[in-house]
């Protein structure tokens, strides 16, 4: 492909585009285009892997390096250089302080200190049956939206209320959002926050019409690489649109039927337009992934559901299906786990190339997947990014460490959390003693010197080896307490870390889990008071450990866990909800596919502040959403999704049913209704034949 | 457990196994993240380590056309950051060539691995000097002689002469154009410079391929014997080894942070949270 135009690279998902994205880059480089000169844009850090793992593996490249961006890092790079530059006219109330950048949990904390007094004071959001920090999401994600499309964040209520508005009530729980909105807004102009949807609004209207700003990314990106452009939003499709002015080359690669990321801004029509920029046009059709069976299965659902044309194919789709009813849950995930034996074990199948989806990966059936498939010696890694932070036994020790040590704070922990706490912390207690050592020593919001146990029995029985490291816990909290010392909460966690937890006979003594799950409650609980210590100079002090753990007790703070999301490739079974497993687009050999019965797999999250299509660029300005909208979307969207897996399926898909869901209700979700309306069209057609 | 194929040596990874081959294998190959505090005095530490990363920044924002004005007006509450700032307007770009590449990263190959280097500043006249840069925010300045044998000294002038080509219309870079600057913002400016030549790029290449293939051979990282090098180390509860170090004790300059590739925040991982 030539080196000096843009190129527009079109084709279904397995069919070799990323491949030949990252060839070219290589190319590039072997061509010798200066490493520095090209940028690789993906929508998703984890598309952007490949190119990654093959520029980490070039041992003979001597220049420099390749830049990888999302619109998110770009813009927030680009914000942060030229700050000085145009903070004044961008509104902020402090042009000439520093800006401060909102993580997804600093926003929402940020939200709720913004608006939650306007919600008691009016009573707002009353008759809306979700938690706080959920409808505060949404209020986010509204904002994200119109900045992501490009629409003033003024408009959200009118939007919404246009086109879902049925009644008085609805329409007020729209102007309510769209008042706490404008409020949070208000709120960050006035305190330099910006969160993600600021701070790519600052970008879009000051940042990218600063000269400086242009001549340094025009002048330095000469090479563009787009990925997975039909993933990304509008915002970025603009930018992209914009650099090809200046790009000496350029290479858009394009997956056809996808798009998943509609819920966040994407706009594969949007991408489209980007075609016409391109001097050059390929198209890959066929793919390196499926086998025949499996890609007549993935074209007969999508045609059932209306996602695609009915396409005639010899093979015959049930060839790729296994599948076999069970009465209750429990039995679906234990045949789950024996099927996964059998390929790995007999089949000769490595686990890597085995994943098992579900729409949603509850704690219920993530521990019964991970019991049964580690009972049988099957390697295994587990993707739920929305896994909490403070669930972890390594963060919940140390957070209730934390309230022992501050008993200033009036939030004692309970006698379960002091006893799991003791538990981890000292090596070789089992919960059984450290609840014993609790019931005995936790006076008064204090952990009482083990010499208070008076029954040498029951000395003996908790062991005086035992005895001592308790002791030694104890003595370190007391004699913090005793100091007057208030340290930093995050200070606080490394000094308990490194003086005590981590030492020999302690819990997290060279325990890796702990050590990383540690890092990151520090590095959570470093970035909340960062944040807070800059706000210090316009509103009055508030105790940052306290207000942290509140946070974190709300489930506002450390409730996602996402720092370990791009782990190197790891050997062993994948278990992840079924998008995630989608934007890593890493094609495998089989597939299972949880709870077909369950109305996950088709339906969105119930999200009563907000609405990924009323609030997308397509939506016609006082349209009306309806249930048949609803519908018809939830078939394109299901189908979509089963063409986009099993274009990312080499050999067999098992589908797991129970009758009774976990919840014991029987489910007829969509994807079951399908899967039974199309193998009972295959048998008549059979017996047609 | 080895070292995995694609990973690349920087001036900090070279110099974690200079200081203790068990150090190295914990952070690198190990990737144990253990938030042990480096020194008792944990946000003095802190709030000096930011200074340095906003100093840095500053400049890096200055050279892509932020007039110094402007970022001086930002440090009306930091009479330190602000001193250095002055010290830098005074003398800190004096006598460089006009070519000046802020926050840069290269890398070479040597034993077959990559060899990563990121440089504060290069300032190149194609045909003419090539000078290295690195703006040094720490209160001691150190001696000429223990500077030239950091492992910083060594890999930077390296890794210029090896893959700055590009940057010197297209030309390998001889070692006898390259110079180092360490310019010690704190201390007025101060600059100490060291000079390169053929002979020493010799000398250095076979010292780090040799570090290399120990590393890459090695099945042990032994602990260092010199109990000095673990009052720094955050892992030094992992090996018995005492508590943390004080401040004042501290070379901040040598506390480098370097990630190969930085990705700052990725808003985009909403993404997930959704499903």
């Amino acid at each position: 492909m030539p080196l000096d135009c843009g190129i527009w690279l079109e084709g279904i998902a397995g069919s070799g585009k990323t491949t030949a994205a990252v060839r070219r880059v290589l190319h590039l480089l072997a061509s010798g285009v200066p490493a520095e000169s090209i940028l690789i844009f993906v929508p998703q850090r984890s598309l952007a892997q490949p190119y990654i793992l093959a520029l980490r593996g070039l041992t003979s490249h001597r220049g420099g390096q390749v830049s990888v961006h999302t619109i998110g890092s770009l813009s927030l790079q680009l914000v942060e250089t030229f700050w000085f530059l145009i903070a004044g006219d961008a509104g902020f109330k402090h042009p000439q302080d520093l800006p401060n950048f909102l993580s997804l949990e600093l926003a929402q904390y940020f939200m709720t200190r913004a608006i939650e007094p306007l919600v008691e004071e009016r009573d707002y959001f009353s008759s809306v049956r979700i938690d706080r920090p959920r409808l505060y999401s949404q209020i986010v994600d509204n904002m994200n939206k119109a900045a992501l499309v490009g629409f003033p964040i003024s408009e959200i209520g009118t939007r919404l209320k246009s086109a879902l508005a049925s009644g008085v009530e609805q329409a007020h729980i729209y102007d309510d959002a769209q008042t706490c909105a404008m409020a949070f807004r208000k709120y960050c102009l006035e305190h330099n926050l910006l969160d993600f949807s600021l701070q790519l609004e600052v970008f879009r209207e000051h940042v990218w019409a600063a000269p400086q700003a242009q001549r340094y990314l025009r002048g330095r990106y000469r090479h563009l690489i787009v990925d997975g452009v039909e993933e990304d939003n509008l915002a970025s499709h603009e930018l992209i649109n914009s650099l090809l002015e200046s790009c000496q080359s350029a290479l858009i690669v394009c997956d056809r039927d996808a798009g998943f990321r509609r819920f966040l801004g994407a706009d594969p029509d949007s991408a489209q337009r980007l075609r016409e920029r391109c001097e050059v046009r390929a198209t890959f059709e066929d793919s390196f992934v499926m086998g025949a069976e499996v890609s007549a299965l993935g074209a007969a659902l999508a045609a059932q559901l209306g996602a695609a044309d009915t396409a005639e194919s010899a093979a015959d789709p049930r060839r790729a299906l296994i599948t076999e009813a069970h009465r209750y849950h429990p039995e679906m995930v234990d045949w789950v786990a024996t099927q996964v034996e059998a390929l790995v074990h007999e089949r000769e199948a490595p686990p890597n190339e085995i994943v098992i989806l579900a729409p949603f990966l509850s704690d219920a059936l993530r521990f019964g997947l991970v019991d049964g498939l580690e009972r049988r010696g099957i390697p295994l890694r587990t993707h739920r990014p929305s896994r909490a932070l403070r669930d972890e036994p390594a963060a919940r020790t140390l957070l209730t460490l934390a309230r022992l040590a501050h008993p200033h704070w009036r939030l004692p922990p309970t006698d379960f959390d002091v006893a799991f706490a003791l538990m981890a912390a000292i090596d070789g207690l089992d919960l059984v003693r450290a609840k014993l050592l609790t019931e005995m020593l936790y006076r008064r919001e204090r952990l009482l010197p083990f010499a208070e146990v008076h029954a040498t029995a029951m000395q003996e029985r908790i062991t005086f080896d035992l005895g001592e490291r308790y002791d030694r816990l104890a003595n370190w909290l007391n004699r913090y307490i005793d100091g007057g010392r208030t340290d930093a909460i995050d200070i606080f966690f490394r000094r308990i870390f490194g003086g005590l937890l981590s030492r020999a006979g302690f819990g997290f003594h060279g325990n890796i889990d702990a050590g990383n799950i540690s890092m990151n409650l520090v590095d959570s609980a470093r970035e909340f008071r960062w944040s807070l210590d800059f706000m210090s100079r316009y509103d009055a002090q508030i105790d940052l450990g306290l207000d942290y753990v509140r946070m974190v007790d709300r489930g506002v703070i450390a409730n996602s866990y996402l720092r370990d999301w791009i782990a190197d490739v790891e050997e062993g079974v994948l278990i992840a909800p079924a998008y995630t497993f989608l934007l890593n687009n890493r094609p495998v050999d089989y597939q299972f596919w949880l709870n077909i019965g369950g109305e996950g797999w088709s339906r969105r999250l119930y999200q009563p502040l907000t609405h990924p299509y009323v609030l997308s660029r397509g939506w016609p300005p006082g349209a009306l959403w309806s249930e048949d909208d609803e519908q018809a979307m939830n078939r394109l969207t299901l189908g979509r999704l089963l063409l986009a897996l099993t274009r990312r399926c080499r050999k067999a898909v098992y589908l797991g049913y129970n009758e009774l869901s976990e919840s014991g209700y029987e489910p007829r979700g969509l994807l079951l209704e399908t899967i039974q309306s199309l193998l009972r069209r295959l048998a008549r057609e059979e017996q047609h034949v | 457990m080895s070292l995995s194929d694609d990973f690349a040596f920087t001036q900090g990874s070279l110099g974690d196994y200079a200081d203790c081959a068990r150090r190295f294998e914990l952070r690198f190959i190990k990737r144990l993240r253990y938030p042990a505090l480096e020194v008792q005095d944990a946000l003095q530490f802190e709030t000096r380590t930011r200074q340095g990363a906003r100093f840095h920044k500053m400049v890096q924002q200055h050279l892509l056309g932020v007039p110094a004005e402007a970022l001086a007006e930002s440090l009306a509450d930091d009479e330190e950051l602000a001193r250095w700032w002055a010290n830098y307007r005074a003398r800190g770009l004096t006598d460089l060539p006009a070519q000046r590449l802020s926050e840069i990263t290269l890398q070479t190959h040597l034993a077959g691995r990559r060899l990563v280097a990121k440089y504060d500043l290069l300032a190149l006249a194609p045909g003419g000097a090539a000078v290295i840069v690195d703006w040094k925010t720490g209160a001691r300045v150190p001696s000429q002689s223990s500077l030239r044998g950091r492992m910083q000294t060594i890999v930077y002038r390296y890794v210029l002469a090896q893959a700055g080509a590009h940057l010197y219309a297209d030309e390998r870079i001889p070692p006898e154009r390259i110079r180092m600057d360490y310019v010690y913002v704190a201390s007025d400016g101060e600059r100490l410079s060291f000079a390169y030549s053929a002979a020493q790029m010799r000398q250095d290449e076979a010292l780090l391929a040799e570090m290399i293939a120990a590393i890459d051979q090695a099945d042990q990282f032994a602990l260092t014997n010199e109990l000095r090098r673990c009052r720094f180390c955050s892992y030094r509860s992992l090996c018995d080894r005492g508590g943390a170090g004080r401040l004042e004790d501290f070379d901040i300059d040598e506390y480098e942070d370097e990630e190969e590739e930085t990705f700052a925040l990725d808003f985009d991982q909403i993404a997930e949270i959704e499903f």
